[in-house]
């Protein structure tokens, strides 16, 4: 079979699943599945014949996990979705994250108000990880204008990095036994001191398997011009740890802007990461004139790539999962914006066209080459 | 006593197809508790974990809305309907 680009893209009223061959000239669509229900995670599980995850968060009837077992051309609810025991006294709100485990149908979900649940048969049963649903810190995050969410799940062999919303990194180093918050450096402008132990609104971690133990967070910035206790808190926002995530320094220098939601590294070089720097107060592009920014010697310096991006007048957000990248040989970034439209730009980003552009505000796109 | 519930097209499929359930139940509570044992996947659309009815989730009783008499714990007779309905929307 022909290697074929397959874009799971999450958005307010369903998922939507993109494919084309590897030449992305012409991406074909299909969907929406689970219609009118909001997507916010998805996952392309490649272990085996490919499935497709996606979470479906109903607010009328609850939460349920999406699953594909022919590239997307049809879904399925898994047996069960993810909940809390009864007598926990939390119900699940959304489902946030979705990523693969060590086993063959091993799947880790994240969601809200922020827990850790996993699953060993590819989604049918589900259980709770204690070790940080119930951590002692757990009962004091607070939710931001998200929710609570537990939003990002990176995992390195025996560490499983976690990113929450508002709650910081969590680092396990025993496979997710046991968690302990791990945000030296990682500052907060909404609490009175800018380094607490937690409690950041951490908007997503990524790493690279050719860097281990370095990792790239964008955290919640824009809060250079605060003026209340604690002082400015310039660059924040966009962060590197060389340790595993034990300490983070700051690597936003050189952006317009050290706040937004997602980061992104590309798939073949571990120094070359993009963000999508954001006005803070609005959340939207600055300017007007969206553009990805990318690094490629690690966060040292940053430049813009903007061709074929509109140059005014566009004033969309990008949400936390609405960035990815292909692995072909000369990858591809993806995102989705909350106005809808889903862009592509080859050469890493180097130039941009439109794929779509009238879908609904879309939450999070994933891509996969199979 | 035996009352009917009455199931939004949008659930039947959690409960074989039904549009209706005909089971004998003396209160809201026992309805729904009759609901999670013998169709759990439609029990977990119209109730939370922590038992609570979803919040976009109305139950009536012929008429009347739950909240308007007590709650779960309405008692129902012979011939009522318990109707599951989702809470309009718009967006």
């Amino acid at each position: 079979m022909p290697e074929r680009v397959i874009i799971c893209i999450g958005t307010r009223k369903g998922l939507f699943v993109a494919e084309a061959p590897k030449t992305r000239r012409a991406f074909a669509l299909r969907g929406p599945f689970g219609p009118g229900v909001p997507v916010y995670a998805a996952m392309l599980d490649t272990r085996g014949t490919p499935r497709l995850y996606a979470s479906s968060c109903n607010p009328f009837f609850g939460m349920k996990v999406l699953r594909s077992t022919d590239l997307g051309k049809t879904f399925k609810e898994t047996t069960s979705a993810p909940a809390f025991p009864k007598d926990d006294g939390r119900a699940l709100a959304n489902i946030w994250s979705l990523e693969a485990g060590d086993g063959r149908k091993d799947i880790w979900c994240g969601v809200e108000p922020a827990a850790l649940f996993r699953s060993g048969d590819g989604g049918d049963s589900w259980e709770m990880v204690p070790g940080i649903s119930n951590h002692e810190h757990a009962r004091k995050w607070q939710p931001g204008a998200g929710g609570l969410c537990l939003h990002t799940i990176h995992r390195d062999g025996n560490r499983v990095h976690l990113g929450i919303s508002t709650g910081g990194h969590y680092l396990s180093e025993d496979g997710g036994s046991t968690f302990r918050a791990s945000n030296r450096g990682v500052g907060a402008g909404f609490a009175p001191d800018p380094y607490p132990e937690f409690g950041q609104c951490v908007h997503k971690i990524a790493g690279h398997t050719d860097a281990p133990g370095r990792l790239y967070m964008q955290n919640h910035g824009g809060w250079a011009e605060w003026d209340g206790p604690g002082g400015r808190r310039p660059d924040i926002g966009v962060l590197r740890s060389d340790d595993h995530g034990h300490t983070w320094r700051s690597i936003a220098r050189g952006l317009p802007s050290d706040f937004g939601f997602p980061i992104v590294v590309h798939p073949h070089d571990a120094d070359t990461v993009y963000v999508i720097p954001l006005e803070p107060t609005t959340r939207t592009c600055p300017g007007g004139a969206p553009a990805i920014w990318r690094s490629e010697d690690g966060g040292a310096s940053w430049s813009r790539l903007a061709r074929g991006l509109p140059k005014k007048q566009s004033f969309f957000t990008v949400q936390r999962d609405g960035m990815d990248v292909d692995e072909l040989t000369s990858p591809a970034l993806y995102f989705g914006t909350t106005t809808g439209q889903l862009w592509m730009g080859r050469d890493g980003g180097e130039e941009w066209s439109c794929l779509f552009d009238s879908l609904p505000p879309i939450h999070c796109v994933k891509v996969v080459v199979v | 006593m035996t009352i009917t519930i009455a199931v939004p097209g949008v659930l039947r499929d959690r409960c074989g197809g039904a549009a209706e359930l005909v089971l004998p139940a003396p209160s809201v509570r026992e309805a729904l508790e009759q609901i999670e044992r013998r169709y759990p996947a439609l029990y977990r659309c119209v109730c939370d974990e922590t038992g609570s009815v979803r919040r976009h989730v109305n139950l009536f009783v012929n008429a009347a809305h739950v909240r308007d008499r007590e709650g779960l714990d309405t008692a129902l007779v012979t011939g009522d309907v318990v109707t599951i309905l989702p809470a309009v929307s718009g967006g």
